[in-house]
């Protein structure tokens, strides 16, 4: 049969061609897979044809050898033979020759070329949460895994196990599933904190902070985390360009030993005069690298809240922080920087840039930056940036693949999209996370995705016990390091 | 003379086959003999009584409370998607919820509101009348069921998936007391279609059964059911699982009446299944089933909230453009609420009336003129109407969206929905707008607006001549700048300021000042 495969694509190709009308255009494809690099082993890269065209016929060839072929009312490529072919041609190329009919009347367009990476992607999939992207309300959230290599889609926990709280995001160990933590908002808020499956619920606040840590990043012995508190609120714009500002009232950024559950406060970076933000350690352990604003009267000064990328050194021995200083001064270029991400290897820094704020989902004009961590120089990754926000990103354990958000599609819901770096630094074309359909998909999803991040391994969480765990309000006090 | 012999055996074993077979019969009617000595009560009298029931109940909801099944169709949207399907059948009690909603949706229409409404009364009495076996008396009980859902359905937030999954439960009762060992997996399957209402026939067909092996099939259904909510569920708390993940919209309440009319139904079963044998049965049905009606007739306004369902009626008939109705409805009782005072003030403005007349009605300051933003899934329903006339569309997308968002159990709506869809295409955000659009275009009563408006989009100048997307576009802010509530006075003069045809913007202005000042005397 297998020998047979090659020779009824053939005729089947034969048969499309027919009454073929060729076209020089490439195929207006969706997702625009066009030109990107893909690891081996990724899920197939379904796409669909404009919904006038009712069949689609595509054939794959390897630059390296192999082929596939597929028919149907969009490209569905069955999972083996593509895992199959992606592998033999790693370091090659895919090219795909595309007809679709419309009407009666098939069209072939010219070929596409897809590129197979030599670089492998290992992790086993990534972590969002998903939400329905726009106001202050959300009636269902999660935080899911989906499988990079299949289609699958598992939650780690959903609003529905704990109702009435809403859920900040998961925050893995640098990819490691065995520690992880999410802050739960509402009545019922605790901060989980997960290592080796023991679970544990703290409530971070104390009566020398302004409330619970949210966005956090782990210390790479796993003993400390960052956090930043920070209350958020949202507000309006009346114009048909943009619709919600999301800000912080104040932000004060902490580090937590997770050994005893006591919070460094330091008075440096809890400031009333300045806002600090998005804590991020380098793989060394010895710097914490964050976002600082000045404070301002807002909603009213909004739009001169802008964060310069500082870094603190740090000593896990101690806990001791060194003076901050300024690594990337962007208020002074009327900018503001935010999630500052280090890559695993320690080689890059990548951020968000935008003109103020430390949101950048909601700024059409936030790109993606990345800084070299040798030269300290930083340059705006056009390879991959769009018009539209491109916001929260990640590093893959290997750091030679990163993850990010965007609003790419419709300007409004956020999807996900992966690319790889070379050695320079160089990012190739991304493409967005594969679905099976990916039209029905993303345009039928009520979700966008949100603070993605690649997982090593699938993350285990059980959820027995959790509602009873919620709802008893039985909590570990965290409380100040003297 | 041989054959006459064989013909007289013939006869005679005839004869004892009668015999046996009419004494059978004889005492097959043994419990059934009510139905000779209750003459009056025979079927068409049933069916008068339940005629009657029917026609109680879908006047109730035609002219007493229609804005409630408005309600429940307000927050869901059904659609006609294999992937809607699928995501309500991975859950216990799916298949009910999707008879279920399926159903709602045709509240869209008042009277078909009100007829399905009637017929699930109709149809819980039938089956518990008929899950009470043969030996049945007491007809009138069999109401009960039925008149309890009443009462409890005046609590708006009980879903018609509840009736709905009583009603397959009650019915599936004949079948689990005859099934035997077949309930080992009728149970599971059972429980999974309509949730955990499927007690009622489970311990109907123990109960009737007095075996072992039912005390065994009942433990085998505990367990099932378990294993079936770790494996599939398991996103959801075990006590939801196990009390009903769709039976109510409210997280973290279960409001006592979702445990106490199965347990009742179960009982009315028992009871009209007992055979008690009365000297005047259509006495006795006559007496409980006036009782009953009086007893429900006296119940529901304890469980309807007036407050609630006038606000409800307000905001059903201005969603209709009947202002004038709200405004002598208002005349006669007003809540004391903030969303009241808005929908009042709205529909005074929409007759020409608001400044002359708004100080007639209750009034709980600038709040009852535009509600903030509140995170429910009725209080902005009003106030999204007016930011929306007024020109606001950015505020009314977010109210639009957080009363989407508000509906506790997750189920988006056709009308807020459709608003999203509209505030998208007035700012020309129209790959947004197509894709509620598409959204809609898989309902039944918004596919043909979705549709036409999906058309619309794909030509600017269309858009452009549309009479209400052209006159948004023509009174809304030219500026962009942040908004706040307390500063919507300002934003009103704004918008008059930049066009004096908005007299919207101006009448409520005038009386934003007004309701201020009144604020500051008291």
């Amino acid at each position: 049969m297998k020998k047979l495969f090659p020779l009824i694509a053939a005729v089947l190709l034969a048969a499309c061609s027919g009454s073929t009308t060729f076209v020089e255009e490439l195929p207006d494809i969706y997702p625009d897979y066009i030109g990107v690099t893909i690891p081996a082993g990724i899920a197939p890269l379904n796409f669909n044809l404009p919904e006038e065209y009712d069949r689609v016929f595509v054939r794959v060839t390897g630059s390296k050898g192999g082929q596939l072929s597929v028919k149907g009312r969009w490209a569905s490529f069955p999972l083996k033979k593509w895992h199959a072919l992606t592998a033999q041609n790693a370091g090659g190329f895919l090219s795909f020759t595309v007809l679709g009919r419309k009407d009666g009347q098939w069209t072939q367009w010219r070929d596409f070329i897809l590129y197979v990476s030599d670089t492998p992607l290992e992790d086993y999939g990534i972590t969002y949460r998903k939400i329905a992207p726009g106001y202050t309300t959300y009636s269902l959230i999660g935080l899911y895994q989906r499988d990079l290599h299949s289609f699958r889609e598992d939650p780690i926990i959903e609003s529905t196990l704990t109702p009435g709280q809403c859920m900040n995001c998961h925050t893995p160990n640098a990819t490691d599933p065995s520690q992880f933590l999410f802050h739960l908002r509402g009545k019922h808020g605790a901060t989980l904190i997960q290592k080796d499956g023991v679970r544990e619920w703290v409530t971070t606040k104390t009566d020398s902070t302004l409330g619970n840590v949210a966005y956090c990043y782990w210390h790479p012995d796993g003993n400390w985390f960052a956090g930043s508190i920070n209350p958020v609120r949202q507000c309006f714009w009346t114009g048909d360009q943009r619709t919600i500002e999301v800000f912080d009232l104040a932000s004060d950024l902490v580090i937590m030993d997770v050994r005893d559950y006591s919070v460094i406060a330091d008075p440096r970076l809890t400031t009333k005069e300045y806002l600090e933000s998005s804590p991020a350690f380098t793989p060394d352990g010895k710097t914490l690298y964050f976002c600082r604003s000045k404070a301002y009267n807002v909603p009213a000064e909004v739009e001169k809240v802008k964060y310069n990328l500082m870094k603190v050194s740090f000593d896990a021995t101690t806990g001791e922080l060194g003076e901050p200083e300024t690594v990337i001064p962007a208020s002074e270029e009327n900018a503001s920087i935010s999630f500052p991400r280090p890559s695993y290897d320690g080689r890059w820094l990548m951020y968000n840039k935008a003109d103020f704020g430390v949101f950048p989902i909601s700024h059409k004009e936030a790109d993606l930056w990345l800084m070299d961590m040798e030269s300290g120089e930083s340059r705006p990754l056009d390879e991959v940036n769009s018009p539209v926000s491109e916001s929260f990103h990640n590093w893959s354990s290997n750091s030679r693949w990163f993850l990010f958000a965007s609003r790419r599609y419709d300007g409004l819901y956020v999807q996900v999209f992966l690319s790889s770096i070379d050695e320079d630094g160089h990012c190739t074309k991304p493409f967005v996370l594969p679905q099976k359909n990916p039209r029905k998909y993303y345009h039928g999803t009520p979700y966008s995705f949100n603070v993605p991040d690649f997982t090593k391994e699938k993350v285990q969480f059980d959820t027995r016990g959790v509602y009873e765990a919620v709802f008893s309000d039985e909590r570990i006090q965290a409380t100040v390091k003297q | 003379m041989e054959l006459g012999r064989i013909h007289l055996v013939e006869i005679q074993t005839q004869k004892i086959i009668l015999e046996t077979l009419t004494k059978k019969a004889a005492a097959r009617c043994d419990g059934c003999l009510f139905y000779q000595k209750m003459s009056p009560m025979d079927k068409q009298y049933r069916i008068a009584l339940t005629s009657l029931l029917g026609a109680a109940v879908f006047a109730f909801w035609m002219w007493l409370y229609p804005q409630a099944p408005h309600y429940q169709e307000q927050n869901q949207l059904f659609l006609f998607t294999w992937d809607y399907l699928g995501r309500r059948l991975v859950l216990p009690g799916g298949l009910a919820d999707y008879i279920s909603e399926f159903l709602v949706q045709l509240f869209y229409i008042r009277w078909a509101g009100a007829l399905v409404m009637a017929a699930l009364a109709v149809l819980l009495q039938v089956a518990t009348w008929r899950a009470s076996g043969e030996k049945r008396s007491l007809y009138a009980v069999s109401f009960i069921p039925s008149l309890l859902l009443l009462i409890y359905m005046g609590d708006m937030d009980v879903l018609v998936s509840y009736p709905v999954a009583i009603i397959m439960a009650t019915m599936l009762c004949p079948l689990f007391v005859k099934a035997g060992w077949h309930r080992l997996w009728l149970f599971p399957v059972g429980w999974w279609m309509v949730g955990p209402v499927i007690m009622i026939p489970a311990l109907l067909s123990v109960i009737k059964g007095h075996k072992w092996e039912d005390i065994l099939a009942l433990v085998w259904l505990f367990a099932g059911a378990y294993a079936q909510y770790r494996l599939l569920a398991a996103q959801y708390p075990l006590r939801d699982a196990f009390f009903g993940l769709n039976y109510y919209r409210l997280v973290e309440i279960l409001p006592a009446m979702q445990v106490v009319i199965p347990v009742v139904t179960l009982l009315c079963i028992l009871i009209c299944g007992s055979g008690m044998d009365f000297r005047h049965p259509a006495l006795v049905n006559g007496a409980v089933a006036a009782v009953l009606f009086a007893g429900t007739w006296f119940a529901v306004p304890l469980t309807f909230n007036k407050d609630a369902q006038e606000t409800l009626a307000y905001d059903w008939l201005i969603r209709n453009q009947r202002y004038a109705e709200v405004i002598k409805r208002a005349e006669k009782y007003q809540p004391h609420n903030p969303v009241s005072a808005c929908s009042v003030n709205m529909c005074l403005f929409m007759e020409g009336q608001l400044t002359n007349r708004f100080a007639e009605f209750y009034q709980c300051g600038i709040q009852g003129l535009v509600q903030p933003s509140v995170r429910d899934n009725l209080s902005d329903c009003t106030s999204q109407e007016i930011l929306w006339m007024m020109g606001m569309p950015n505020i009314t997308l977010q109210y639009a969206f957080d009363l989407q968002e508000s509906i506790q159990n997750g189920r988006k709506s056709g009308r807020f929905t459709a608003r999203i869809a509209e505030c998208n295409i007035v700012n020309g955000w129209y790959d947004r707008a197509s894709r509620y659009l598409d959204i809609l275009s898989h309902s039944m009563f918004y596919r043909k607006w979705a549709l036409e408006r999906k058309a619309m989009i794909q030509n600017e100048a269309l858009v452009s001549k549309d009479p209400v997307y052209a006159y948004i576009r023509s009174v809304r802010f030219k500026d962009d700048f942040i908004t706040r509530y307390e500063g919507l006075d300002l934003m009103m003069a704004i918008l008059y300021n930049q066009n004096k045809n908005n007299f919207m913007a101006a009448e409520y202005y005038s009386v934003w000042q007004q309701l201020k000042k009144m604020e500051g005397a008291e």
